[in-house]
């Protein structure tokens, strides 16, 4: 008896609730990044300004470090708490959309009037793809060239910057001064993701991918690493320097070239006093096939939201702000569409447009569900090669025997 | 019912709930964790089914993988090298620096606290001084080496796989260095004075009263800082990724570390677990040796 008058109470307390609320139901979306931490980012204030422009909405917005977002995600997933919406570092996104934990949002994409699939690059485009549907959409994109010392370049006679690795090697040798602690050049082959992000470009420039890693090609540009490295023509800590630090090497004036990406520009034109440029990675033949290393986020709409329809306006919001994102956060479009403004800064202009050329050639990793397996046979063969522990050829085809037990 | 209480309130019944109680507990948060991890070490372990308990057994498919993997011997090899390194350099030069600082002469105590700092600050920031100190191009230690005259060349310590597992060793002997000379410092301080006295009126020298009165009277310190030092280093995570990811090409990889790098980096559960379990085994090894070894101790 003493329960049926507490349910009673109950339901009547609740339908009480429920008459107070708008006619409208509020609907509350989930929003994880990594964005927000230290200063303002992409989908920090974004989605604040959705969630200010719409009564309907509620978007929570929750910022999650970069090394636990992985992780985070799969937790949450699993226990049935994940977010509405989350952005991925792109080779981590297949593990996910390839399990069923995306949305598949190919046909909303279609009849979207603000997300055109056709204006993505290619590259950005594949990392968000899984058997032919579309589980999400880029965020923002980056790729790698190779930065040259242009006072440097004048002192020792060079001109024009290096478009094959034979040159690269070539200019390093002539760059190189000992005496003043120069480096002909700098890189990044590190035991991590960053190792692989500047080594596989290499691979698909010769006629390789993630899955074909044991090319000529791929074997002889490691070889001509190790030539400079052994001679001296690059500091034999790029196999411990990660991007950052490596890139830090060339801005003080201790390495003519530098492998590195646009996220570098800003710090370049405070700590580099002599004058510098970009190029396109260079290629293994002259004029021989391009390609390079695809960074950058995606966003996507997880498979457990109640939402997806709210979901999708959201993600609509996004991608209808992104003339912004280089402008105010210093991020690419991942899209050949938007103008990107000029700076008035020479330097970063002719950066950014090298830039925005070599995108068209960035090729993702992946997209593969055990990327990261993938992607530590291909930094371990690398060093292996680079380390002389294993000739390259040796090194690139055991790293092959794990790949086929994967793919 | 009151003989039960009155056993509770005095006698063994309380001896016995408050040791069940601690036994509660140990198995709770230690054991029940450490069986979770050998049975994971026999399943079949999916990403998404990292939460549940019952998955396909694959009996013993997950310790040949870990054994065929390429860099399972230079792994084996590496902790090896890191653990006996590690603990050899910290014993020894522990042991010398308390036998130091246990000399009397001004600021011995203060010089010793200092030592303390080693202690307090966190691995990661150790393994990023060390970083820099250990660079191969503009490192402190180069320089130093350099200057000496004991190198010409600069040694890569981080990148080259001669001297990366080292670079990590040196690293590590720093950051446990102090904790070695504290905790023989207190066995030092309780050998009783007299014992010196009379052994130097019988005309020993010091290292012979080093040899017949210090190292035997320090069995029991030495075998706890031993095995601490044994189960400290093989903990030792922060280092790594600080110094060196485990590279070029593992030859800096150790068994925790790679335990770690195949759950959280590579997402092979499974496999992260195997390895575990295998370094679970050698420090059982240890724990049985040490406590044979101080058994007479207890009975005596």
């Amino acid at each position: 008896m003493q329960f049926v008058k507490l349910g009673l109470f109950a339901s009547l307390a609740a339908s009480a609730l429920v008459a107070a609320t708008p006619v409208q139901a509020q609907v509350t979306l989930k929003v994880w990044s990594i964005d927000g931490n230290d200063r303002p980012g992409i989908a920090d204030t974004f989605s604040k300004e959705f969630d200010e422009a719409n009564d309907d909405i509620v978007v929570e917005y929750r910022y999650i470090p970069f090394d636990e977002l992985v992780n985070e995600t799969l937790r949450a997933f699993a226990t049935g708490n994940a977010p509405d919406i989350v952005s991925f570092d792109n080779p981590d996104f297949a593990l996910f959309s390839s399990r069923g934990a995306m949305l598949d949002i190919t046909d909303r994409v279609a009849n979207s009037e603000i997300i055109g699939k056709a204006e993505y690059f290619q590259g950005p485009l594949n990392s968000v793809t899984w058997d032919g549907k579309l589980y999400g959409v880029p965020k923002y994109t980056d790729t790698i060239g190779i930065f040259y010392n242009k006072d440097l370049m004048a002192a020792a006679g060079l001109t024009e910057p290096p478009t094959t690795w034979a040159e690269v090697a070539e200019y390093a040798e002539k760059l190189t001064d000992p005496a003043n602690n120069v480096y002909g050049v700098t890189f990044s082959a590190r035991a991590g993701e960053e190792g692989t992000f500047q080594f596989l470009p290499i691979i698909q420039m010769s006629g390789g991918d993630a899955n074909k890693v044991n090319t000529e090609g791929a074997a002889e540009v490691l070889d001509l690493w190790k030539t400079i490295i052994d001679n001296g023509w690059a500091s034999r800590d790029v196999l411990s320097l990660g991007q950052w630090d490596s890139t830090g090497v060339f801005n003080s004036g201790n390495a003519a070239m530098a492998v590195s990406g646009p996220w570098e520009i800003d710090r370049m034109l405070e700590d580099a006093d002599f004058d510098w440029g970009v190029a396109l990675l260079p290629t293994i033949t002259e004029g021989g096939e391009r390609s390079s290393a695809l960074g950058g986020f995606n966003w996507g709409i997880m498979a457990s939201t109640q939402h997806p329809d709210e979901a999708f306006r959201l993600l609509e919001y996004y991608v209808s702000q992104e003339d912004r994102l280089f402008p105010e956060f210093g991020n690419l479009p991942a899209r050949g569409d938007i103008e990107l403004p000029a700076t008035g800064i020479e330097k970063k202009d002719a950066a950014l447009k090298v830039f925005q050329e070599q995108l068209q050639y960035a090729q993702p990793r992946g997209p593969h569900p055990e990327w990261q397996k993938i992607s530590k046979a291909i930094y371990d063969a690398m060093q292996q090669a680079l380390t002389g522990q294993m000739s390259a050829m040796d090194a690139l085809n055991q790293a092959q025997a794990t790949i086929d037990t994967i793919y | 019912m009151s003989r039960i209480l009155n056993a509770l309130r005095d006698g063994v019944g309380f001896d016995i709930l408050l040791v069940g109680a601690a036994l509660i507990f140990l198995l709770a948060l230690a054991g029940a964790p450490l069986l979770y991890n050998v049975l994971m070490s026999f399943q079949q372990v999916d990403m998404f089914t990292l939460g549940a308990l019952f998955r396909p057994f694959v009996g013993f498919d997950n310790y040949v993988a870990v054994v065929r993997q390429p860099e399972f011997w230079l792994v084996t090899r590496n902790t090896f090298i890191f653990v006996f390194g590690s603990m050899a350099g910290q014993f020894v030069l522990g042991f010398a620096l308390a036998l130091f600082f246990a000399q009397r002469f001004p600021g011995a105590a203060t010089i010793r606290g200092l030592f303390l700092v080693s202690w307090v600050m966190p691995g990661l920031v150790v393994g990023a001084i060390w970083s820099w100190i250990l660079a191969g191009d503009f490192g402190v230690l180069n320089v130093i080496l350099k200057t000496f005259g004991i190198i010409d060349t600069n040694i890569f310590w981080k990148s080259d796989p001669n001297f990366s597992i080292w670079a990590v060793v040196i690293a590590n002997i720093w950051l446990g260095l102090a904790f070695n000379m504290l905790l023989l410092s207190v066995g030092l301080a309780a050998i009783p004075r007299d014992l010196y006295e009379a052994a130097e009126l019988d005309g020993a020298n010091a290292f012979q009263r080093f040899w017949t009165i210090t190292l035997p009277m320090m069995r029991s310190t030495i075998g706890a800082v031993l095995s601490l030092g044994l189960i400290g280093t093989l903990q030792q995570f922060d280092l790594f990724p600080a110094l060196t990811e485990g590279g070029p090409a593992n030859t800096s990889n150790v068994a925790g570390f790679w335990s770690w790098q195949l759950s959280f980096q590579l997402y092979d559960f499974a496999k992260g677990a195997t390895v575990s379990v295998m370094m679970f085994l050698l420090v059982l090894f240890a724990s049985v040796v040490y406590v044979r070894s101080t058994r007479h101790e207890v009975r005596g």
